[in-house]
């Protein structure tokens, strides 16, 4: 006679039994050898009181947090023995068979436990009953309780388990787009697999995606995704720092800080030059530089020689003054000269990739932002100052069209890499940067127009808090860090202590994706995407560059110089002791 | 005097509290303790010259690693017990079993280690279907003839469960009880003492043939000397292992053995064995001093069983008990020496005392071998089960005294399970608001 199943968990394999203290958020267990790890999802059988006074059976989800051995009979002073006499244990009569495995469990939610019910988690509300069944749900139902209700949200696959290679994890492409992930790992944790996945998956949707991209970890994406994705757009930028009328401040703020610390009265005479000179929307930030260098040399000019000619400054200001606030506009010039250079032979490393100079987001904004495009914005070799002023300009102006209602481009997805360069903390003094108010705003507003954003940082515990309480999601990979780990455990909600405990263990890759992209928080390892790497854009060799070094022609003819010199100097009778 | 000086009040019992501080900080029995001392190292350096002269002290060599690698291919048997009783008004709850940890360190994993249990029963002492006696009247008061009932069948078990591995031929190159090997009887010879159950012997001892007609045959006299006459005879060594011995077994029988030799006088032997009374000098303390970490003593043959103690026609019985050896061994430099027993001489002296230092070596502080270590936390009975189990019978207990509806049979039941007169039940309320 075959037996007929009416719970989802009858043919589930028992794995333990619950001990004797549970509540409505976790309880511990004692695990058959070897049947379950830690990380895993795992079901316990239980009955729970519904309003209207009858008693349902139910599966109450959860996570193994932690699993604890012992052997009763193993005394510690034996194993001290062991090691001092270097006695293998299996030569002794020691016992190595009575390990006992605790598990304990972190409560996720219950769903019902009949045939045909669909696995909607919701919330405990009642313990588990100490004696208890925990039972090893099967891959199917396991599945399908991760992953239900997401056809309804745009699923994309990210990868799976950490702890069940079988068990396929989807999230939610809807609420990632617009409700903010925070991406963070230390570096080699897995980031960039992460970056991959997600904008893989997002393009095969066509959803426009920029990406901010401080030290080009994404141009692999350029070269195989042209291959793989034929039919969109990858634009490759480079930056052109200039800002709209409306929007000057940030290249005052950039001339303020990266030129020379200036008194009061040399502060007073470059305000009157950033008013009185005006800046032509939509050009070149050095062309506007050079026109403020030379205004102020002809000023200084004109006071020495007491001219009343032209416009000379504010009538108490001195030549000495002006010629100060004009040096430091140089440096000022030289700075963003020598990161433009930068920035330039950086590109030139990549002959085969092709870039674009970033066009003008305010009067240009669809060339960076459209239906089945990837723009990357390549910063490399730019300062973090002004790369915060370039990517302020840029996601104001993108997200002024987007509030702006005028349909110009249509919603989009923002990857800010490096992310701590962009919305440092207040305690890393540069809370003034233009960035921090652009990206805090896009996190507190940014849903409503259809912008979302996805930060990407090393150093989480350098973030600006606020913007990070925006973030609904969290990718969060290796991190060994404790102030990372502090970060983490006081910025999320429902953090748990013993999940902070798994963040320095994680493999490449392996991490904790939690937020409203997910149904429950998952230990996932992602899928990497190797078609999407490019081997050109790897760690750089140094060791086989020393090893392949070749002296140039002009470093051999300066050290003969350089020996010759030496015997003259040393054949120097007058030289003074 | 400074402000911040606390002054302590004295008590009423001024006078002791100071003598006694006195007392115990400047000179705590000085006197007393001085002689115990002189007298207990001057007794140590004679009964050690007793035992070179007798060439009874030897050394057991310890190799940790080398030894274990060449010892993993004996299999040994680790026995214990372990007991549960309580005696309630309305009833006795036991539950008994003998434990056995089989290991043999080179075999496959899972055939490597096996805990048995061995011997076992459950009922209660006070019921007549379940219980491990006859019934009896109990000429004792306090539930003496309980704890002897308790203890004699602790004792069978243990010693079923040896005879158990050698009748079923179980492998072994060496079986341990945790306890003496041999146990003094004499205690439960008295006529009060019951019969076992002949069930209960078929069950724990089903291969020894009883005279179904002989009630003597079911006593604990006889069923133990059964079992002790069938260990004497294996080819085993069997051997039963003490920690803590207050007993000082070894020492009379060597001054006994150097009074016959004429090492001492008789007079001599006489004063000797008056000293160790009044002094409570024991093996345990005496052969601390003697010997060091790894030596031994040579096993000397002893009777346990004294006739002379035995009720009536029990005491030739006595004599029918074989004799023990008995020796020490110092298994480390903390702990004083633990006892050895064996029902022959051991035919591997050396041998087999390697062996039970090594294991012993295994636990370097406790310094007792760990395989009866390990079963003796197997075969107790947790605490959790026994309270567990003594709230069922007193629950149950009152439920039948619920039942009968009569206050005064519930007052009654209540009372006696809380214990005792004296007990939380009836105790004068004060100070505490009611519940």
């Amino acid at each position: 006679m075959s037996i007929v199943l009416k719970k989802i968990s009858d043919p589930w394999t028992s794995i333990g039994t619950i001990l004797g203290q549970a509540s409505i958020n976790d309880y511990t267990f004692y695990l058959k050898k070897f049947k379950a790890k830690k990380g895993d999802i795992i079901a316990a059988e239980a009955k729970l009181p519904t309003g209207e006074g009858k008693v349902i059976d139910v599966i109450v989800w959860g996570r193994i947090m932690e699993i604890i051995s012992s052997n009763d009979f193993l005394p510690n002073e034996a194993t001290k023995e062991l090691t001092e006499e270097n006695i293998n244990i299996m030569d002794t009569i020691l016992p190595l068979t009575k390990n006992d495995s605790i598990c304990m469990v972190k409560n996720l939610g219950y769903t019902k436990n009949s045939i045909g019910e669909k696995l909607v988690l919701l919330p405990l509300n009642y313990p588990v009953a100490p004696g208890g069944t925990v039972k090893y749900p099967a891959n199917k139902d396991l599945s399908a309780l991760l992953n239900a209700d997401m056809s309804s949200k745009n699923p994309i696959y990210i990868g799976n388990l950490v702890a069940r290679k079988d068990v396929d994890v989807f999230v939610s492409a809807d609420n990632m787009v617009s409700r903010h992930v925070l991406v963070i790992g230390m570096t080699g944790s897995g980031k960039s697999v992460w970056v991959r996945r997600a904008v893989r998956e997002l393009m095969q949707k066509q959803y426009p995606i920029l990406i901010i991209d401080p030290h080009g970890d994404n141009l692999g994406i350029v070269q195989k995704a042209k291959k793989l994705f034929p039919n969109h757009s990858i634009k490759l930028f480079y930056p052109k720092i200039s800002a709209p009328k409306n929007n000057r401040e940030v290249i005052f703020t950039l001339i303020e800080k990266l030129g020379n610390k200036l008194t009061e009265p040399q502060y007073e005479f470059l305000n009157w030059l950033l008013t009185n000179i005006d800046y032509e929307s939509g050009t070149s930030l050095l062309h506007y530089i050079n026109t403020l260098i030379q205004r102020a040399n002809a000023a200084a000019a004109n006071k020495r020689s007491k001219s009343s000619s032209g416009q000379n400054g504010p009538s108490h200001t001195g030549a000495s003054t002006m010629g100060v606030v004009s040096r430091s506009l140089r440096k000022v010039e030289r700075k963003l000269k020598d990161m433009e250079r930068d920035n330039k032979s950086n590109m030139e490393k990549f002959p085969h990739l092709k870039f674009e100079e970033l066009p003008d987001p305010y009067s240009q904004p669809e060339k960076i932002i459209a239906k089945s495009q990837v723009s990357i914005l390549y910063l490399k070799g730019y300062e973090s100052l002004p790369s915060s002023t370039i990517v302020s300009i840029l996601l104001d102006s993108l997200f002024s069209h987007r509030s702006a209602g005028n349909r110009t481009i249509p919603p989009f997805f923002s990857v800010i890499e490096e992310a701590q360069n962009f919305i440092p903390s207040k305690s890393e003094g540069q809370s003034d940067y233009p960035s921090v108010s652009t990206i805090k705003k896009i996190s507190t507003e940014g849903r409503k127009f259809g912008v979302g954003l996805m930060l990407v940082s090393q150093r989480p515990y350098r973030l600006d808090e606020t913007v990070c309480s925006q973030m609904n999601s969290y990718i969060i990979l290796r991190l060994k860090n404790e102030r990372d780990q502090r970060f983490v455990k006081n910025t999320m909600e429902n953090w748990d202590n013993e999940e902070a405990k798994q963040l320095p263990n994680f493999a490449n890759g392996q991490g904790i994706v939690s937020g409203q992209i997910t149904n429950i928080p998952l230990t996932v390892q992602i899928k990497f995407d190797d078609d999407l790497t490019n081997a050109d854009i790897g760690d750089e060799d140094f060791i086989a560059d020393v090893q392949n070094w070749k002296e140039s022609e002009k470093n051999k003819k300066k050290k003969i110089l350089s020996k010759n010199l030496d015997k003259v100097f040393e054949a120097d009778q007058r030289r003074p002791h | 005097m400074p402000a911040n000086e606390v002054i302590i009040k004295p008590q009423n019992n001024t006078s002791l509290f100071q003598e006694f501080i006195k007392n115990s900080t400047k000179s705590p029995s000085r006197k007393a303790q001085q002689n115990f001392l002189n007298i207990i190292t001057s007794v140590a350096d004679i009964i050690k010259k007793i035992c070179v002269s007798e060439k009874l002290i030897f050394d057991v060599s310890y190799d940790g690693k080398k030894y274990w690698q060449q010892a993993k291919k004996y299999q040994a048997i680790f026995i214990d017990g372990g007991v549960y009783s309580s005696f309630l008004s309305s009833s006795a709850p036991f539950a008994i079993r003998a434990k056995s940890y089989i290991v043999k360190p080179d075999e496959v994993l899972h055939k490597r280690e096996v805990f048995e249990e061995t011997v076992k029963f459950v009922g209660d002492l006070y019921d007549a279907d379940t219980s491990l006696f006859d019934l009896s009247e109990d000429p004792y008061e306090d539930n003496q003839l309980l704890t002897k009932k308790k203890d004699a069948a602790r004792i069978t078990f243990e010693t079923a469960a040896i005879v158990r591995h050698i009748f079923e031929k179980q492998k072994f190159e060496y079986c341990f009880l945790h306890g003496p090997l041999q146990t003094p009887i004499m205690p439960f010879s008295g006529p009060e003492f019951p019969l076992f159950k002949k069930n209960v012997i078929k069950t724990i001892l089903h291969f020894f043939k009883i005279d179904e007609s002989s009630d003597l045959d079911r006593h604990f006299i006889n069923v133990y000397l059964s079992s002790i006459n069938y260990i004497k005879k294996s080819k085993y060594p069997i051997f039963g292992i003490v920690e803590r011995t207050g007993s000082t077994i070894y020492l009379r029988n060597l001054l006994f053995v150097a009074q016959r030799k004429g090492l001492i006088s008789e007079a001599d032997y006489d004063k000797t064995i008056g000293l160790i009374k009044r002094y409570k000098i024991n093996d345990g303390n005496l052969f601390e001093i003697i010997l060091k970490d790894c030596q031994a003593l040579r096993p000397l043959e002893v009777q346990k069983q004294i006739p002379s103690k035995a009720w009536g026609e029990w005491q030739n019985q006595m004599d029918s008990f074989p004799k023990v050896f008995v020796s020490y061994l110092r298994t480390n430099k903390n702990q004083a020496p633990i006892r050895v027993e064996s029902l022959s001489f051991p035919k591997k002296l050396a041998k087999d005392f390697e062996y039970i230092l090594a294991t012993s070596k295994l636990l370097p502080n406790y310094g007792f071998p760990a395989g009866l270590d390990i079963i003796d936390k197997a075969a107790k009975i947790p605490s959790w089960l026994g309270k567990t189990a003594k709230g069922y019978y007193l629950k149950y207990y009152l439920n039948l005294a619920l039942q009968s509806k009569d206050p005064t049979t519930i007052t009654t039941a209540l009372k006696a399970i809380s214990d005792g007169d004296r007990k939380w039940k009836n105790r004068p309320k004060a100070g505490r608001l009611p519940r």
